[in-house]
């Protein structure tokens, strides 16, 4: 079957994130786009996911659960899983190799963890999440590849925070897709798939570059989980081992 | 040497003049947001290609007096908003970052 994907957007966890933006209101605008699968990928965290895990439950969408992370080159990386206290695991690694640098909600914006119904539970201040982790480009693919993450670089074409930009040029690593903005060679994404994303920061960015993918029969478990070997296959990618 | 002295040291153009005058520090050139957050000055000019906001949210809580943006770089109307609100120096140049560097040290090391 042919879905609607979207596998990156944020919510106001990340500081560049509108407070407007929260997991519900992700959840509810991609299920009346009719989105079919929809990543939450806030920078180098996933405290929003079980809000909005609970959110795509309600609106009938399949979830991936993750988060943006920066490498130490500031190249931005979506690491995906299937469920969320996976998210939250790797979530907490990523904190682990973070920098200490404080958060200042005045320059950066406010970083907030909220419920599923946008109470808001806690305000991270002890770092600003988009901050560098320590982590280069291949060690950080390697990392969630390991964790059974579907690897997908952010916005490869992109003068900021994209491989081209940073690192001049797309390494070879553990990843599965290619996010790009514009349309890309497959020479320059290394024989991956090019998928595009809609990097919502506000709620009228949702959806606005999904991509189609055929999905075989049975790529959700009967949890409601989505099958990440299902979406590799989906994406031209082999198995683990790849 | 002071901010307002940049534009007779390298050929730029002032993209955000919404600043307080006072004598720079020093420089520092990068384009990593966490080497600068981590390494430079307070009252620096930063040399660099990264023009966006966070570049400006870094400079502010780095104290920076300026940036320099190289490669004439087009700069966001957000990067702009962001630098008039903090009072952040911004020019944009057409050199790169080692030419722009170097003409920067040699004036604020009196070998200009």
């Amino acid at each position: 079957m042919r879905v609607l994907c979207d596998l990156h957007n944020h919510s106001c966890l990340s500081p560049c994130g509108s407070l407007e933006l929260s997991p519900r209101v992700l959840a509810e605008r991609a299920a009346a786009l009719g989105l079919g699968l929809v990543a939450l990928t806030d920078h180098n965290s996933a405290l929003n996911c079980p809000a909005f895990a609970e959110n795509a439950r309600r609106a009938g969408l399949a979830a991936l659960y993750g988060a943006e992370a920066t490498t130490s080159e500031e190249v931005h990386v979506l690491c995906l899983f299937g469920r969320v206290e996976e998210a939250l695991g790797f979530g907490r690694f990523l904190a682990e190799h973070a920098p200490p640098f404080p958060h200042d909600a005045r320059l950066f914006g406010d970083q907030a963890v909220v419920d599923a119904d946008e109470n808001v539970l806690e305000l991270v201040e002890e770092r600003w999440l988009v901050a560098a982790l320590d982590l280069d480009f291949g060690g950080l693919c390697a990392a969630a590849a390991s964790r059974g993450a579907l690897v997908v670089p952010a916005h490869v074409d992109r003068s900021a925070n994209g491989a081209f930009a940073q690192l001049g040029f797309l390494p070879e690593a553990s990843y599965d897709a290619v996010e790009a903005l514009g349309p890309l060679d497959a020479e320059r994404a290394l024989g991956r798939r090019v998928i595009t994303g809609s990097d919502a920061h506000h709620p009228e960015q949702v959806g606005r570059r999904a991509f189609a993918l055929d999905l075989e029969e049975g790529w959700m478990f009967a949890d409601g989980s989505v099958d990440l070997e299902a979406l590799r296959r989906a994406l031209g990618r082999a198995g683990p081992g790849r | 040497m002071n901010i307002g002295d940049i534009p007779s040291v390298l050929p730029c153009a002032l993209a955000q003049g919404s600043y307080e005058d006072r004598p720079l520090s020093g420089g520092f050139a990068g384009d990593l947001l966490s080497d600068v957050m981590g390494k430079a000055k307070a009252d620096a000019v930063l040399v660099t290609v990264q023009a966006h906001r966070n570049t400006i949210a870094v400079a502010s809580l780095a104290g920076l007096a300026a940036v320099v943006v190289c490669h004439g770089r087009p700069v966001p109307e957000e990067m702009l908003d962001a630098a008039r609100d903090e009072g952040v120096a911004v020019f944009v140049t057409d050199l790169d970052p080692f030419e722009a560097s170097g003409r920067l040290w040699a004036a604020l090391n009196g070998r200009a």
